[in-house]
Order: structure tokens, then sequence, then C-alpha cells
């Protein structure tokens, strides 16, 4: 009987998770956090690094992974306990049935850091592929469809009010790919991290069009976990709030401390925790090498990680129309704003 | 004629012969291989609507046959079937076209065949998928690399079925011909190509599939359009209702062209 074996294994699997989430708060208490080895992720980096986390009586162990859609299904299915990524129309999708709460802000856009780029292919950029508005009529490699480079596509389009079916998307699966595509000119432009992005307009692969933050904020990634960790271990959830927050704080401080005239400056502090950043991001790097490009590739993230509560309700509207996201999906049901006090836009 | 009936038979009355040549041919009942699947697809929606499985882990059918109705009623899901049915049968016509002279050529003459089965032999086990990137870079992220990896994946299992099923073709058969003084060319036309013609096609039929297979790898690079592509991105948007229908979809597409294949392999094999 096949259901009666169904039943089982749910029961099973049910089990296990109890097992795996005692509900007393022990003194060493264990979580896996999935991320990206992005320098948008370094907040989190930071408190390992710093150990902020074994402060708070948590032994953490991170898990790499290659793109942000399967961190969400890794925390729906129990093998990490926690993820701090960008959004994605199949992230809001696995959120909306009720088995992910965002609980914490990553980085994000901001006017004035530059953020994400929009690269140009040599060949496109000489037929006249140099500002935004442009990019109507031409093709965007992106990774998946309604990925955040999906989203920021919307968000030009938006802008220089163009439509967005005139843009050829071309989802090519992986980072490396859209580079590849790209360089051999078989799309025209791409939007990419910048850590990934500076490497091709350094070598003359890629021109700069343009950065995303010109274009508009966006709060395009969190820290979120399984809606079952939250019900079963609260306090434990909370103690990792406050270690990720203090994280979070010293790469505000590092990256995004600004002068009187508005220039990012840099301290001693801004070298230290780019080499602990460097260590993450680019693994084979010695510290000298790495440190430069941490600097220049790092986003805005808030200090305290408070999330822009508005932006991701635009997000999650904007993801309906496209029909990225289910029309069942609430957002105020996705986010958990009860860990960190005075989010901001929250009307 | 010497059977047990004309046997001279003892005073009682000649007992019945029973057919028992009916070994090895279990008789096969559409209603029965019906029943089995809406039994098994009756299970899991009944699982569903008890809610012992978790929407999260798998939708229930009814929501995936309604995601093939959103689909079809707004065109995207026609779209679909008609952009992957155009590489499909690019790729196939190229494919199996291709394979097939190969194959005949190989199984035909001597030249061709030492060459051939090395070439052949030495190509067919790589993955096509893995030459994906290639056949970008040669053929463009639009449809020639797409065809491509099709035209490609289905080329050498012609070639294999088809000289396998020349080799096959009785040789007594071509001798009598020769005896009978017939030309090169009708031994050919008369004799070998009708022997081989069952191989042929049951080789068709899994490079048929094959190409399915195929065409799921080639739409998840740069394809917004075809049911590979569709699979792929809800996949991605963890829409697992639709990617289901995608599935089906899938299922429904080899099942129309092993039938398409099988009505001719009827008309052509009119003479078994």
């Amino acid at each position: 009987m096949r259901w009666l074996n169904k039943t089982g294994f749910m029961a099973a699997a049910a089990a296990a998770l109890c097992a795996v989430l005692p509900g007393q708060a022990s003194a060493q208490d264990k979580a896996s956090v999935g991320v990206l080895r992005f320098v948008s992720s370094g907040g989190l980096f930071l408190a390992v690094e710093k150990g902020y986390f074994k402060d708070e009586g948590i032994d953490i162990q991170l898990k790499f992974f290659e793109a942000a859609q399967p961190i969400a299904v890794a925390v729906v299915s129990g093998d990490t306990t926690f993820g701090v990524t960008a959004f994605t129309g199949g992230f809001f999708n696995l959120a909306g049935n009720g088995a992910l709460k965002v609980i914490a802000a990553q980085a994000k856009e901001a006017k004035g850091f530059e953020g994400n780029a929009l690269l140009a292919s040599n060949a496109a950029f000489e037929k006249g592929l140099n500002s935004f508005e442009k990019l109507s009529g031409k093709t965007l490699g992106v990774t998946q469809v309604g990925s955040s480079f999906h989203y920021q596509l919307g968000q030009i389009a938006s802008a220089k009010k163009f439509d967005i079916k005139s843009v050829d998307i071309k989802p090519l699966q992986s980072l490396p790919n859209m580079a590849a595509a790209l360089k051999s000119n078989q799309i025209d432009a791409i939007i990419i991290a910048p850590h990934l992005a500076k490497p091709l307009i350094t070598s003359g692969e890629a021109k700069l069009v343009g950065y995303m933050s010109e274009i508009a904020d966006y709060q395009f990634g969190g820290l979120f976990t399984s809606t079952n960790l939250i019900d079963s271990k609260r306090a434990m959830v909370q103690r990792f709030v406050r270690a990720y927050q203090k994280g979070q704080g010293d790469y505000n401080k590092s990256f995004a401390t600004k002068d009187a005239s508005g220039k990012v400056v840099h301290t001693a502090d801004s070298d230290k925790d780019a080499a602990l950043i460097g260590k993450y991001v680019y693994p084979t790097d010695t510290p000298e090498q790495a440190i430069p490009k941490v600097k220049a590739s790092a986003f805005f993230a808030d200090p305290q990680a408070r999330l822009d509560i508005a932006d991701i309700k635009t997000q999650i509207a904007w993801m309906k129309e496209q029909k990225l996201v289910d029309a069942s999906v609430n957002a105020d049901a996705i986010i958990d704003k009860s860990f960190i006090q005075g989010h901001l836009n929250d009307k | 004629m010497r059977d047990t009936a004309t046997m001279p038979a003892p005073a009682a009355a000649p007992t019945p012969v029973v057919f028992r040549g009916g070994l090895f041919t279990p008789a096969t009942s559409r209603i029965a291989g019906a029943l089995a699947l809406f039994g098994l697809i009756g299970l899991w929606q009944g699982a569903s609507s008890l809610g012992w499985i978790s929407p999260i882990f798998a939708p229930s059918p009814a929501r995936v046959a309604n995601a093939l109705i959103g689909m079809a009623q707004s065109g995207e899901l026609q779209d679909h079937i008609m952009a992957s049915l155009a590489r499909l049968f690019g790729g196939y016509a190229l494919g199996m076209t291709g394979g097939v002279l190969v194959g005949l050529m190989i199984g035909l003459f001597g030249v061709f065949r030492s060459a051939g089965i090395a070439v052949v032999s030495a190509f067919f086990p790589i993955p096509k998928i893995a030459l994906l990137p290639l056949f970008i870079l040669w053929f463009g992220i639009g449809e020639g690399s797409k065809v491509a990896t099709i035209a490609f994946g289905t080329f050498f299992p012609t070639v294999v079925a088809t000289y396998g099923a020349v080799d096959n073709v009785d040789r007594s058969l071509v001798r009598m011909g020769r005896a009978f003084g017939l030309s090169t060319l009708a031994i050919i036309t008369k004799i070998i190509l009708p022997g081989s013609l069952p191989g042929i096609i049951s080789g068709l039929k899994i490079a048929s599939s094959i190409g399915i297979v195929l065409l799921i790898a080639a739409e998840m690079i740069g394809a917004n359009q075809g049911v590979g592509a569709l699979v792929l991105s809800a996949g991605n948007l963890m829409q697992t209702d639709q990617l289901l229908a995608g599935v089906v979809m899938l299922s429904v597409l080899g099942l129309t062209i092993g039938g398409f294949i099988g009505a001719i392999e009827k008309r052509l094999l009119v003479w078994r």
C-alpha cells in the first residue's frame, strides 16, 4: 500500500526532525547556514570569524552553495538550519507555503554604493548598448527565471519606461555560463555581482553600462530559517540573530562608513574585515590579493540587519504580476519581524 | 501430415487437441493498464486530500491538472509544445535520416565499415549533454545548438541499430537472390532493406526517446519556451504543480511520438 508507506515515511521524517531539534536550549547548539561565497554575505562571515556565534553558544557550520535557490530548498528539507542569500521567485513560493520565514536582512542595493553591475558584451557595446534604456530589444543572460537579476531587469524596465517583454531573457543556469556567454558575444548583456563584474571589466572582456544602485534601492537578500525551527527553538534563533547582527554591524562600519563628501572611507578595520571575508569569497587568494577585491565589491548592509519591509512587498507584488510567484503568496506571512525591532519602511 | 488426430485411434473417441503454442505471449489488456494508472493517481489524490502528503513536497493531481488547464487556456502550453516539437523534429530529421544513411553504408560496404564502426563506437558513449557548451559556441545560443544536441544524440543509436539490422538479414536469402540472378541493387532494395526494416524501426523508437531526454538538457540553456524550459523554470520557481504538469506533457509527447512510429511500423511491416 503506497500511501501507508508514505505516511510512515512522513512520520519517520517528523520524528527525525524532532530528534535533531531538541526542545531545551543546550550549552552549545549546533546550527548550519547555507550561503554563497559572495561579498554580500560578508556580515555572516565576520560573525563566524570573530566568534560571535560561539559567544552566543552556537556551534556554527557553513555550507556553501552555487546558487541561491538550492539554499531555500535545503532549509525547507532540513539540510541546513539557516540560509543567508538573495530572494528569488522560488524562495517566495516556498516561503508562501509557510515553510520559511525571513528574519533579518542581508545586503541591499542603496544609492551611493555600487552594487550589482549591468555589463554589455564588447560587440553589443560597440553597437551602442552604453546606457540602461538601450537594453530594450537586447538579449540579457540571467541565472534563472525569477532570480534577483531577473528582478533587477524589471527595475530597469520600470525606471527607464520600456516593456520588459522587449528584452529577450536567456536563463543560463550558472554565473560562469553567464560570463562565458557574454565574453563570446552570444548574449548582449548580463546583470552580475560586482566581485564577478570587475574582473571582466578590467580584463576588457566586457564593458560596464552602469551600477544597479543608480536605478533603485533593493533589499535583495535576507537571513531566513524554517518555520519549524522558530516554533521549536525560538531562543536559539534569537541568539543566532544577535550574533548575526553584530557581524552585519561590523560589515557596515568597515564598508559603508562615509565621510562628509559622501565617499566611502576605509579604515584599518576595513582591511582586517576584508581579509576575513576574503578567506571565504576568494579561498585561493592571499589576503593581499583578496583585500582590495573585497573592498571594491562590498554592498551596503544595514548595521542592525533590519529589513526594508516595503521593498520586499514591492518585490513580491512584481513577481506576482510577472506570474513568477503564486497569487496566494502573502508577504506578511513570509516575514517574521519579532526577532529585530524597528524594521525599515514598515507601514 | 502427421498429428495425433490422423493417427490410427484406438476404440475411444479421438481427444481434441489443445492449443499449447501460447507460451510466453502474455495477453495485454488496455483496461487493466489504464486502471493501474488511474488507481495510482487516485491514491495520490486521496493522500493529498487527506493531508498525508504536504503540498510543499508534492502537489495533488488536481493542482497539476489545474496548472495544465490554466496554461492551456492562456495559450502558454501550446507555445511550449510547438517550440519543443520544432526542435525535436528538426533534430530527428537530421539525426535519424543521417543515422539510417550512415548505418546502411556501414552495413553494406566494407570500406565504410571499419572506419565507420570505429568512429561511431568512439562517439556513441559521449554524453551529448557534456558537449552542449561547445554546441553553443559552434551553433549559437538559439535554436542551432538545441537542434544539434538532439541530432547528435539520435544519430549514433540510429547508426548502430541500422547496421545491426542489416547484419541480421538472413544471408541465405541474399545467396538465393544471387542464385536467381538478381542485380546488387535489386538485392538491396528487395531483400536487405525490407529485411532490416524491423530492426531499423526499433532503433528509431529508442532514438526518439533519447531525443526527448536530450530536449530537456538542450532547453536548459538559454530557452524561454519549450516543455523542457517550462519544467526547468517551474523547478527554479518551486512551482511544483507546473513542474509536474510539464513532466506530464513530456510523457504525453513521448507516448505520441512512440505511437506515431508504431503506426508507421504497422504500415511498412504489413508483410509480417
